[in-house]
């Protein structure tokens, strides 16, 4: 897992937009900590609900930051009040000495935002939907230019250049929305599911595009339900729930608990029943025809017993025994919120 | 993968662009954004307006064998109206309605351009669009009916607030009102109150004194009033007064929109 430069050094230098390049380290001269995205003890609430209850983070230039929590924790309504579309109830939220809340139009100036729901582009051409973000951002259009083709190119989507958005699926849809919100990047971007409707082939080079956004030393916020591959993407995450920040870390560190510990997942057999688990294992939750808990390392060669057993009864018919992930981590932690807590995000 | 360039970034040394130079640069953007959000649309907006106009001054042609010259008139010089307004006042709430529906809305409240720039390129696309209708309509009108039209400069002004007022008042619509099913029924309300109860196309010499006396409250008759003024020779003393009322619903409708827009809940 990579660790920014500035947070790894345990320096004040932090990474500024552009450090990675000679000429970008001659056009930034920003001080330290010029562009720390911080929100302090952030209150929202609609009526008597708490959307956000007392949130406090901070993200570094450079940082890939990942939000993740489960549906109506308050992930959104956190976004939302930082580009300017709600406001806090109390609380504050900073992108270096500018006040987001109070200038809401320094924030959509200094934030680029890919949105949940899909870019309105039907009537535009792939690269013409680029390139026009980019001009609105205000950057020079040869920079413009030249970046789209690059994430025309880093991303494959050259077979569409020139399609209309009309005709293009979703996954290329979403694909286009993230190049017309990081054509021309705010020093913080906001990404809300950038994966949704991506096949894997190009997720893959999508997290490739976020991870290159941050080591450019923009601050990347990462909104996402894809714990898995967010694991590998970011530098550190929170995880909210019931609009409170529950767990804050490194991927390593919201796995400490998980040490010495491996995943088996058993896939059953249609109609199955679901069997015990062993004695020795973790708790087991079974969602369709998989079962998955957790065991020790040491246990491991039981856990291949009992697995196999189960296939030779009919029960299952595969089973995998990996490592645990930070899935596993974020079920541990979510599993002590009450469902019926949670608020609605609107 | 791509290699970002810093220098691509906004606002690269941290200051917050703002100032007359932005706005001009930004203007010219969203221009661009709306006529290709537009641009499957445009010819047939386009067209629909010509074919509307003329149906309205031909057509009357065809409901009495014998056609006053001055009911031509009336007719011809009350059309331009509704090809100003058809699109801000109509069209536009129902786009924005449709950009809330499928969740497009607040992306585009997150661009980083002011709303007075939005608005202004809005308005300019609105204006083109109606004018050609607009000048096809005349048109039609004195070749069809030999009318008397006298076109003085005072189009000029009349036909730019009588569009500003449409696209304000459909602005104000679009945005301050949140649910997109209802800012539906209002358009197509609007439709049927400016074409069978606002004298745009009729005297209002016809209509009953309450809804005469009601109509002056609202914009929708000043606007063929000073519309008509421009195109005719006939001296009306109510054109200074129907200037004023325009321009009282324009700036209230900008506010409400401004308003609307900038509105954090």
């Amino acid at each position: 897992m990579r660790v920014p430069p500035a947070v790894a050094e345990g320096s004040d230098a932090r990474g500024t937009p552009g450090d990675a390049s000679e000429d970008n380290r001659r056009a930034v001269t920003t001080p330290p900590d010029a562009w720390t995205f911080r929100v302090d003890d952030l209150v929202k609430r609609f009526g008597t609900l708490a959307a956000n209850d007392g949130i406090t983070l901070r993200v570094e230039p450079g940082e890939v930051y990942g939000l993740l929590g489960p549906n109506g924790a308050g992930k959104s309504t956190l976004v939302k009040q930082t580009i300017g579309l709600l406001k806090p109830t109390s609380g504050s939220i900073t992108l270096g000495e500018h006040d987001l809340v109070a200038d809401p139009d320094a924030a959509r100036q200094l934030c680029s935002y890919l949105p949940q729901a899909q870019m309105p582009i039907e009537a535009f051409r792939v690269h013409e939907a680029i390139e026009l973000a980019g001009r609105i951002r205000g950057a020079d259009m040869t920079r413009v230019r030249r970046r789209t083709a690059e994430l025309i190119d880093g991303l494959e989507l050259g077979e569409w250049r020139n399609t209309l958005g009309t005709r293009l699926s979703g996954g290329v849809k979403r694909l286009v929305g993230f190049c017309m919100a990081t054509v021309s990047p705010g020093h913080l971007v906001i990404l809300d599911e950038p994966t949704n409707d991506v096949d894997p082939l190009r997720r893959r080079l999508l997290w490739d595009e976020i991870r290159g956004l941050g080591a450019q030393g923009c601050s990347v916020l990462l909104v996402t339900h894809n714990v898995l591959e967010a694991e590998k993407a970011v530098d550190r995450l929170a995880l909210i729930a019931s609009g409170r920040l529950v767990a804050e870390g490194t991927p390593s560190s919201m796995k400490a608990a998980d040490r010495n510990q491996m995943r088996l997942q058993v896939m059953l057999a249609p109609g199955a029943e679901t069997p015990d688990p062993p004695a020795w294992s973790g708790s087991a939750v079974r969602v369709g025809n998989n079962l998955v808990t957790t065991i020790a390392e040491a246990d491991a060669s039981s856990g291949i017993a009992w697995a196999a057993g189960l296939i030779d009864a009919g029960v299952a018919e595969e089973y995998a025994l990996g490592a645990t992930s930070l899935e596993d981590a974020y079920i541990r932690l979510t599993s002590d919120i009450p469902t019926d807590g949670l608020h609605g995000e609107p | 993968m791509a290699s970002l360039d810093a220098t691509t970034l906004t606002t690269p040394f941290g200051g917050v662009e703002r100032g007359i130079g932005r706005w001009g640069r930004d203007y010219v953007s969203m221009l661009h954004w709306h006529l290709a959000s537009l641009r499957i649309w445009l010819m047939t907006i386009a067209v629909v307006q010509v074919l509307s106009g003329v149906g309205f001054v031909l057509g009357i042609s065809l409901f009495f064998s014998h056609i006053p010259v001055s009911a031509a008139l009336f007719v011809t010089t009350g059309v331009p109206v509704i090809n100003l307004l058809i699109v801000g006042l109509i069209l536009g709430p129902q786009l924005v309605a449709q950009q809330r529906t499928a969740g497009s809305y607040e992306y585009l409240r997150t661009l980083p351009i002011s709303r007075s720039v939005t608005a202004a390129a809005w308005y300019t696309v609105c204006l083109f669009t109606g004018l050609p209708a607009m000048v096809v309509s005349l048109l039609v009108g004195q070749l069809r009916y030999d009318l008397p039209l006298h076109i003085s400069p005072m189009i000029v002004p009349a036909v730019l607030l009588t569009s500003l007022a449409g696209t304000m008042l459909g602005y104000a619509l679009a945005h301050a009102i949140s649910a997109p099913m209802v800012t539906q029924l209002v358009s197509q309300l609007l439709i049927f109150i400016i074409f069978g109860f606002v004298p745009i196309l009729y005297p209002i010499t016809q209509m009953p004194a309450w809804l005469a006396d009601l109509n002056w409250w609202f914009p929708f008759r000043h606007m063929a009033v000073v519309v008509r003024a421009a195109l005719t020779t006939s001296p009306d003393a109510a054109v200074p007064t129907a200037y004023a009322v325009i321009g009282v619903w324009t700036v209230v409708a900008a506010g409400l929109a401004g308003w609307a827009l900038g509105r954090r809940p």
